[in-house]
């Protein structure tokens, strides 16, 4: 090997080591830089996607639309009723909450954001979201949708316009868990790789003869200063026994092929 | 030469915008095109040893700043068997790796076989994605492989490998804009037979 080659060699394999020993600030502080430069990139990436979107939407055919607008005026109807009556149900509650001069629940507020696209990776499960640091966003906040826990806020960019989600199925994302009707608690996470069709999730730490069966659903227990408590995960789909502890595989209730809009808590911790 | 190195290493920091934009094909188990490592890949083929280690080491670099999660962050009481990340920088080695075995069919590319540096990019692919599912499991220290990822692996392989020819091409055409010639026994060969 020639003498220059070796000495490329060397200086190769110094950096590769420098970059392997930076501590977790150090990565975040390289990462916000890379995005930093990135970012006038993705905003007229996401400026021209949304334009496209809108004109694809536009040249929808109008029969379409009107099929959808006289689902969605039903829908309306429907949902205006269920309304009314959970508001007579809220104080009926509130109420009886005063005779018994009940603790409230402290509610959470939560910030809507839009998914803007998926982060272009094969194995890791984040998503990049539309809010950040300036509508009150952190690091590790927890992420909704309608159907349930999303994931959890990894990173801020530095604009604080974006922010990229962690999602529920990336075996990094670990929720404290229990199971509906059981005294059954563990720790809910994916797993990376290929999944064919729906992702599932594995509820490990659970006792070895746990009393839990297919069907039942998985909540939040709101341990661990990230997750509220009482937000559906999941279905179980099926236990698997072992010596020690079982696990539990579960269904999870958001369909994370097909999320536009998701909800950010705003208060870390219940 | 070193205008070439230079422009290469423009477009390797191009494909990692042109990245950003392209999506996973979900109908094929959620392949998709990595043109960040085939156009090093290709790049790797058409220049020496030292600049393919600095575009390796910039590659990597990036890749893994594009990647990189955070800790966890939650309480280590709930929390007490935390998934350990792949170490920042991993991404280097496996970047020079692929180098190196792209330059081992160096000779056939200098005689103008560009097609077999081609295949070889597929193979580079399919042998990355491999070996970081490998390391992946090894750090969770629980090894799982789905068939599902199997296919995964494979027809991103076979997807980025389409796209090589686009590459090359490039990569000739900037060869030429810049005046240096990136096959040149080949071009020897052209020049005799005239």
């Amino acid at each position: 090997m020639k003498p220059l080659n070796l000495i490329a060699l060397l200086l190769f394999l110094g950096g590769a080591v420098w970059a392997l020993t930076r501590s977790d600030r150090t990565v975040r502080e390289i990462q916000n830089a890379y995005y930093s430069a990135m970012s006038p990139f993705l905003k007229s990436g996401s400026k021209m996607e949304t334009h496209a979107r809108a004109f694809l939407k536009e040249t929808r055919h109008s029969k379409d639309l009107e099929t959808e607008l006289e689902v969605t005026h039903e829908q309306l109807g429907r949902l205006r009723i269920i309304a009314s009556r959970l508001h007579a149900l809220e104080t009926e509650n509130e109420e009886l909450r005063r005779a018994l001069n009940f603790k409230k629940i402290a509610p959470f507020d939560v910030i809507a954001a839009r998914v803007i696209r998926r982060n272009p990776t094969t194995w890791w499960q984040t998503l990049e979201i539309d809010a950040g640091s300036k509508q009150g966003i952190r690091s590790h906040f927890a992420v909704l949708s309608n159907d349930g826990v999303v994931g959890m806020i990894d990173r801020i960019d530095n604009g604080g316009e974006r922010s990229s989600v962690l999602l529920l199925t990336d075996e990094k994302c670990l929720v404290s868990a229990r199971v509906d009707g059981s005294p059954e608690v563990g720790i809910l996470s994916g797993q990376r790789g290929g999944f064919d069709g729906v992702p599932v999730l594995r509820l490990k730490f659970l006792s070895s003869n746990a009393a839990v069966r297919p069907g039942q659903r998985v909540f939040t227990t709101g341990r661990g200063g990230i997750f509220q408590a009482n937000i559906l995960l999941g279905t179980i789909d099926a236990v698997e026994k072992g010596a020690l502890d079982s696990e539990a595989v579960v269904r999870p209730s958001v369909n994370f092929a097909d999320l536009g809009a998701v909800f950010v808590i705003l208060s870390p911790d219940s | 030469m070193f205008r070439y190195s230079l422009i290469t290493l423009l477009l390797l920091l191009t494909a990692f915008v042109v990245q950003q934009f392209l999506p996973a094909f979900t109908g094929i188990h959620d392949s998709r095109i990595l043109i960040v490592q085939l156009v090093f890949l290709c790049s790797a083929v058409t220049v020496g040893h030292r600049t393919m280690l600095l575009l390796a080491f910039i590659g990597g670099f990036c890749w893994d700043a594009q990647c990189a999660l955070g800790p966890h962050g939650g309480d280590p009481e709930v929390y007490t068997q935390q998934v350990e990340s792949l170490r920042f920088g991993y991404s280097i080695l496996l970047f020079g790796a692929m180098g190196v075995l792209m330059q081992g069919i160096q000779p056939l590319f200098k005689q103008g076989k560009w097609q077999f540096s081609a295949l070889l990019s597929g193979i580079a692919v399919l042998l990355y994605l491999a070996t970081e599912y490998a390391i992946i499991n090894f750090v969770r220290g629980n090894f799982v492989l789905s068939k599902a990822t199997v296919y995964q692996i494979v027809f991103t392989s076979l997807l980025t490998m389409l796209f090589s020819p686009l590459i090359f091409w490039l990569l000739f055409r900037i060869a030429e804009a810049c005046d240096h010639s990136i096959n040149p026994e080949a071009g020897r060969r052209r020049r005799h037979a005239y």
